[in-house]
């Protein structure tokens, strides 16, 4: 194809991703598309009931419908029954508890879909039921029907109280204060590509999971505690994602497949979640709450923030300690801010589970402080640009939460360049162009994201790259690409440090067998990490292979050699050594070259709550974003139409442009579906959207072209200076159209999303 | 129920169950798994085929709709060695990320650009806009059929 | 389960005779679905997209005949169709999504019977009937009486919709459809208004045909509504007054996508939107 160019890859080049080829061609496998002979397919067989005391399911039924092999229980399961990636608190099958809706109490497995479904809807299940647990008041009272009754805090899965200078005290020296309280919405992922995979135990005992994941290290590990095997035995295979967004940061199908495949060795099985499943069963983003106070100082001067944020986590920790814990770091934003009251609160209750989505927590904080500033500013006389680019901090900063900014910090870099554009410049022109019944705002949000795991945790990639006979370079990526195109981007480093194209290297995806352990896809550290871990390496095989080359040519200086694709050339002579050649006089371990590399972590906060340190609090480096939203407001029914877009990013330096702005377009897009449309209404633990007809996704039609933008910096810790950029984007959106909207026709919603019917009613209120 | 129609520009006859949704049939019986499944209600577009040239949804289709039927999946767009204009213009313009939704987007712009040379970007998104994409924001699909109808028309006049 | 796709009417009424319980479809958007969710148990399906019977569009002396297996594709971009009846078309561009207007037809729409079927306020303001056919016999019906509440209709036993048919319509100065939607496209109608006006050179109002969409158990007409807007200029000032006549008329409810507080109030405000656009001659002052 034309897109194969004898051109070696080059760091900072807009390169084609080398995945898209073949998924534009429909061929590329993923978790579902396996279909072996003698296939069995697994279901589950969900409990319906918020709340209960479980005492069995009736399977009679069940078992007499043809096709239909077996169904298993907990009593099936020989390990812990529990896992989970903080506090392993969630049933691979419910044992003693019901704890919402979704969760699974018996696994099906049947000769053929049909008969599994038929099947799971014959099972009926015998339960005691509990008073529910559905919101936060009741979730904190004294008397709250306890979730965990093992959990020492009850149904505070985990808290956190962080206090810098003089705290809530501080109010007092404050000109300007403004309070709010914002409720935040559940969102979906929906990523389009539903929970599946196959498994199959082999002749040799070990039982291969095929698993749309992020994690297929440390799922092995999971699944082996809680299916009670040893780790060694379990193979797990990842392949490219059909969308993730830390919707698969955590076990969905893998621990029933493994079940199902242990039973019946030498059977694939197969699993493949229907969409209504996945709403029942998956991990959402948090509904949450946050409540504001927010001063300055006469001079525009942020003095106090005191914030109270309540993450809804559902039954599960899944993830929801840390995506707390997220939210609190960052919820005074890319601002100096020195007197801080911030608590934050993960509560247990029986409604969806919450867990990771890109963003992580950080959403609902910027949704909630980036209203607040621009409420700050109206009240204090500033424009919004002012009084951010007042605040906003610069490295040797002190965040809001008392950590020094020591790597690069380019969020007043970014309220610059979206100063100068035009999309500012001319904004009182464009609102003046807004048609009949029309109003037109803009609206600006900052936002900074942390990257990696945090102060205890080691965020480690380990990269291998080993030069075949055939001559090409094989990066065998122990992290997973769920869509972003990481894996591509590592192929990009390789083939630049090697000066390779396209042709000459490939890629093994990640495979517990054939990889690395490199950490979850996720925390937006992909890049960072392993791509940091991958120079090593390739440098480490390409001096090596220069090496080998000079003794082949009889050569001394190497700097008398250079690769080109396919050979190394003697610059002078023009005399070249293929790479199959050479890797032919080279023995196996010298072909292959390993390095590690951990992220540096934060040593402040040392004195915090372990707990919280453990979840992540505080970050070491930070990707921030400038975004700036035009929208037109229907007066006549409350519409939000997004016109315009800009975003400018300090995600350090750019690898491949192309794929920068495909993650800042793709993070807008999600976070403009939750400004606008998405959310899952939930009355007793039920979920009220299902499916993509009631639970709205933004089409073609609902995202405007968005200008993207990088602001050009360069973080020294990054491979080649660069930051993360995978999740940052997706918070701008929501307190951006917000803004703009309060702009538009002065109203400021409570609840999210913004819906024409909440608007209109919004502006209704303001002008009866 | 012996099911006879071009696959791909291939003539196939097949027994498969009637009531069996194309999209299985497709998947599972004919090994075609490019085809690909998101919601099961016609509310995304990811399991999208040509049926004599025209987007249809497969998981709306039962298997006896397909006789004497021309159907053209993504496996039947373009060669591995040759990919149509369409898919190449994906390739280059960024337009795939995670790929699910790529070949119901793919066949959806093939036929659009048949029936509309030259669109704006406003007509492009109207035309895509049954299919879901959770990944792109949509602006590198939009640019990538805006450049495969270039090619296209340029190709039209050259050839 | 089988499928049958019979290739004529004949074929139609004599595999239906032999499977009397055997269901119909023709797009298969809604039904499938339904099939999908175990809401249909049935022998044996029947589907009517091979009947060329019922595929056609053509002009009949003074009513203009769609066939009720057309799809909306095929009729939005059909030359009669878009001389004859501009708001049907309207109608027809947003409903679904590009990939379900290729399959829907007409007649599904129609037997739906959902009171957010875009085609169906459309449909009211031009006075369409429907023609009805079972084995012996034809039978027409004006839409308004056709259609009962939601998902009930008049069709008998073993009957079909076999098409529309149009009246020539007034010769209109304004053919609008204007739909609320929870997003751009692939959006269920919150609320809708089909209008069809004719103003005089001055910008008075002549004739006016309205029809609401989702503001009540099947598409809401207005017969005061429309009388009172003859003989002024379309002005905020004179829908303002004339709101609390459309409050009455229609009877939203609350579901999942919107409360009927507010349905109702943008029953009101699209017809403000009509006149926002109507602006004649530079008289219109919003």
């Amino acid at each position: 194809m034309s897109l194969v160019h004898a051109r070696p890859l080059q760091i900072g080049e807009s390169e084609p991703r080398a995945d898209a080829p073949a998924k534009a061609a429909g061929r590329e496998r993923y978790a579902i598309d396996f279909y072996e002979e003698g296939m069995l397919w697994a279901g589950v067989k969900r409990a319906d009931i918020p709340h209960a005391v479980f005492d069995g399911i009736d399977v009679e039924a069940a078992l007499k419908v043809p096709g239909v092999v077996d169904i298993l229980t907990a009593k099936d399961i020989t390990g812990s029954n529990r896992q989970g990636v903080a506090r392993r608190d969630q049933p691979v099958l419910v044992d003693d508890r019901i704890r919402h809706r979704g969760d699974g109490v018996g696994l099906v497995i049947a000769e053929n879909r049909e008969a599994l479904r038929t099947a799971v809807q014959r099972i009926t299940v015998k339960a005691t039921p509990l008073p529910g647990v559905f919101d936060f008041e009741t979730a904190l009272r004294e008397d709250a029907p306890r979730i965990h009754e093992d959990h020492p805090d009850g149904n505070i899965l985990l808290k956190g109280h962080l206090e810098t200078g003089d705290g809530t005290a501080a109010f007092k020296a404050c000109a300007h204060v403004v309070e709010a309280i914002f409720e935040l919405p559940y969102q979906e992922h929906a990523y389009l590509e539903t929970e599946a995979g196959w498994a199959v135990t082999r002749e040799d005992g070990t039982v291969e999971i095929t698993a749309s994941t992020q994690t297929p290290f440390r799922d092995r590990a999971e699944i082996a505690e809680a299916l009670g095997i040893e780790e060694e035995r379990i193979r797990v295979i990842a392949p490219f994602c059909g969308g993730a967004f830390g919707g698969k940061d955590g076990i969905t199908v893998q621990s029933l497949l493994a079940l199902a495949a242990l039973k019946y060795p030498g059977r694939p099985v197969k699993m493949w979640w229907e969409r209504e499943e996945s709403f029942v069963a998956s991990a959402k983003r948090h509904r949450a709450r946050c409540h504001y106070r927010l001063g300055a100082g006469a001079d525009g001067r942020f003095h106090a923030l005191a914030a109270e944020l309540f993450y809804d986590t559902g039954p599960y920790d899944h993830l929801g300690g840390a995506v707390m814990a997220l939210g609190l770091e960052h919820t005074g934003g890319p601002y100096r801010i020195p007197n801080t009251c911030l608590k934050a609160w993960a509560i247990y209750t029986n409604n969806p589970v919450g867990g990771a989505f890109r963003a992580f927590g950080i959403a609902q904080a910027t949704a909630a402080m980036e209203q607040m500033v621009d409420m700050l500013a109206e009240k204090a006389g500033y424009s919004p640009l002012e009084i951010r680019r007042i605040n906003a901090v610069n490295q040797g900063d002190k965040t809001p939460l008392g950590v020094t900014l020591q790597t690069s910090t380019g969020i007043v870099q970014c309220l610059e360049i979206l100063q100068e554009h035009r999309m500012w410049r001319d904004r009182a022109v464009w609102k003046n162009e807004a048609g009949p019944f029309k109003k037109r705002g803009v609206g600006l949000a900052a936002v900074m994201h942390g990257m990696g795991y945090g102060p205890v945790i080691p965020d480690v990639a380990n990269a291998r790259i080993e030069l075949t006979h055939d001559g090409r370079f094989q990066v065998a990526c122990g992290v997973v690409d769920m869509g972003q195109g990481n894996a591509s981007t590592f192929l990009q480093i390789a083939g630049d440090i090697l000066s390779q194209d396209r042709k000459h290297l490939t890629l093994v995806l990640p495979d517990t067998a054939r990889t690395l352990p490199s950490g979850s896809a996720s925390a937006s550290r992909t890049t960072y990490t392993y791509g940091n871990a991958l120079i090593k390496a390739t440098f480490l095989l390409r001096e090596r292979v220069l090496k080998r080359c000079a003794d082949l040519m009889m050569v001394s200086d190497l700097g008398e050699l250079a690769l080109i694709p396919g050979a190394v050339c003697h610059v002078t002579t023009e005399r070249e050594f293929a790479l199959g050649e050479i890797a032919r006089v080279m023995d196996g371990n010298e072909r292959v070259a390993v390095a590690h590399f951990r992220a540096p972590q934060s040593c402040e906060l040392p004195d915090i709550d372990p707990n919280l340190r453990l979840h992540g609090i505080p970050h070491v480096v930070f990707s921030y974003g400038a975004h700036l939203a035009g929208v037109e407001v229907d007066l006549l029914t409350g519409d939000i139409a997004v016109k315009q877009y800009l975003a400018v990013s300090d995600c350090g330096r750019i690898l491949n442009p192309q794929l920068f702005e495909q993650q800042v377009q793709g993070g807008i897009a999600q976070g403009l579906g939750y400004a606008l449309m998405e959310e899952i209404p939930v009355e007793k633990g039920e979920m009220k959207t299902l499916n993509f007809s009631t639970y709205l996704l933004p089409t073609a039609l609902d995202i405007p072209d968005m200008t993207v933008i990088t602001a050009g910096g360069h973080e020294a810790t990054g491979p080649y200076g660069l930051k993360g950029v995978g999740e940052m984007p997706t918070s701008g959106p929501l307190p951006a159209v917000a803004n703009a909207v309060a702009d538009a026709c002065g109203i400021r919603l409570r609840h999210f999303p913004m819906t024409p019917e909440r608007v209109l009613a919004a502006l209704k209120k303001e002008r009866p | 129920m012996k099911i006879s129609f071009a696959l791909n520009g291939r003539p196939v006859t097949r027994d498969l169950p009637p009531d069996r949704r194309v999209v299985d049939a497709l998947r599972e019986d004919l090994g075609l798994p490019g085809t690909k499944e998101a919601c099961g209600t016609g509310e995304c577009g990811a399991c999208t085929i040509l049926v004599d040239g025209v987007p249809r949804l497969s998981c709306l289709m039962l298997a006896a709709q397909l006789e004497g039927r021309k159907i053209t999946t993504i496996e039947g767009i373009g060669k591995a060695e040759k990919p149509h204009p369409v898919q190449e213009a994906f390739v280059e313009a960024g337009a795939v990320q995670c790929g699910f939704c790529t070949p119901g987007m793919v066949l959806t712009a093939v036929h659009f650009l048949e029936e509309n040379p030259g669109p704006t970007r406003e007509e492009i998104r109207e035309a895509l806009s049954g299919n879901i994409c959770r990944c792109t924001g949509y602006q590198k699909i939009v640019d990538a059929v805006e450049l495969a109808s270039k090619r296209l028309s340029k190709k039209g006049t050259t050839e | 389960m089988k499928v049958f796709l019979p290739g004529t009417l004949e074929d139609l009424w004599e595999r239906w005779e032999k499977i009397p319980n055997a269901r119909i479809y023709a797009g298969g958007t809604d039904f499938m679905v339904k099939l999908r969710e175990g809401a249909i148990q049935a022998p044996a399906l029947i589907c009517l997209e091979r009947i060329p019977a019922l595929t056609k569009i053509r002009e009949e002396e003074n009513t203009l005949f769609i066939g009720a297996g057309v799809s909306h594709a095929g009729i939005l971009t059909h030359p009669l169709v878009q001389t004859w009846c501009p708001v049907l078309v309207e109608a027809l561009r947003v409903l679904g999504s590009p990939l379900i207007r290729n399959m829907g037809t007409l007649g599904g729409n129609i037997a739906t019977a959902s009171p957010a079927g875009d085609s169906l306020p459309a449909l009211y303001v031009l006075d369409a009937e429907v023609v009805l056919a079972d084995a012996r016999k034809t039978r027409v019906l004006p839409i308004s009486d056709f259609i009962l509440s939601p998902g009930k209709t008049s069709l008998k036993e073993r009957e079909i919709i076999r098409g529309v048919r149009i009246p020539r319509p007034m010769p209109y100065t304004m053919s609008r459809y204007e739909k609320v939607g929870k997003r751009k496209a692939m959006a269920v109608a919150v609320a809708s208004l089909a209008a069809c006006l004719r103003f005089d050179t001055n910008g008075v109002v002549k004739i006016a045909r309205l029809a609401w969409g989702s503001v009540g158990p099947t598409i809401v007409t207005a017969s005061r509504v429309e009388k009172a807007l003859v003989g002024f200029p379309l002005s905020r000032k004179h829908l303002e007054e004339i709101a609390p006549m459309v409050e009455e008329a229609v009877s939203p409810i609350d579901d999942i996508r919107a409360s009927a507080v507010y349905r109702k109030k943008i029953a009101i405000n699209l017809l403000c939107r009509l006149a926002g656009d109507s602006n004649f001659n530079g008289r219109f002052t919003p």
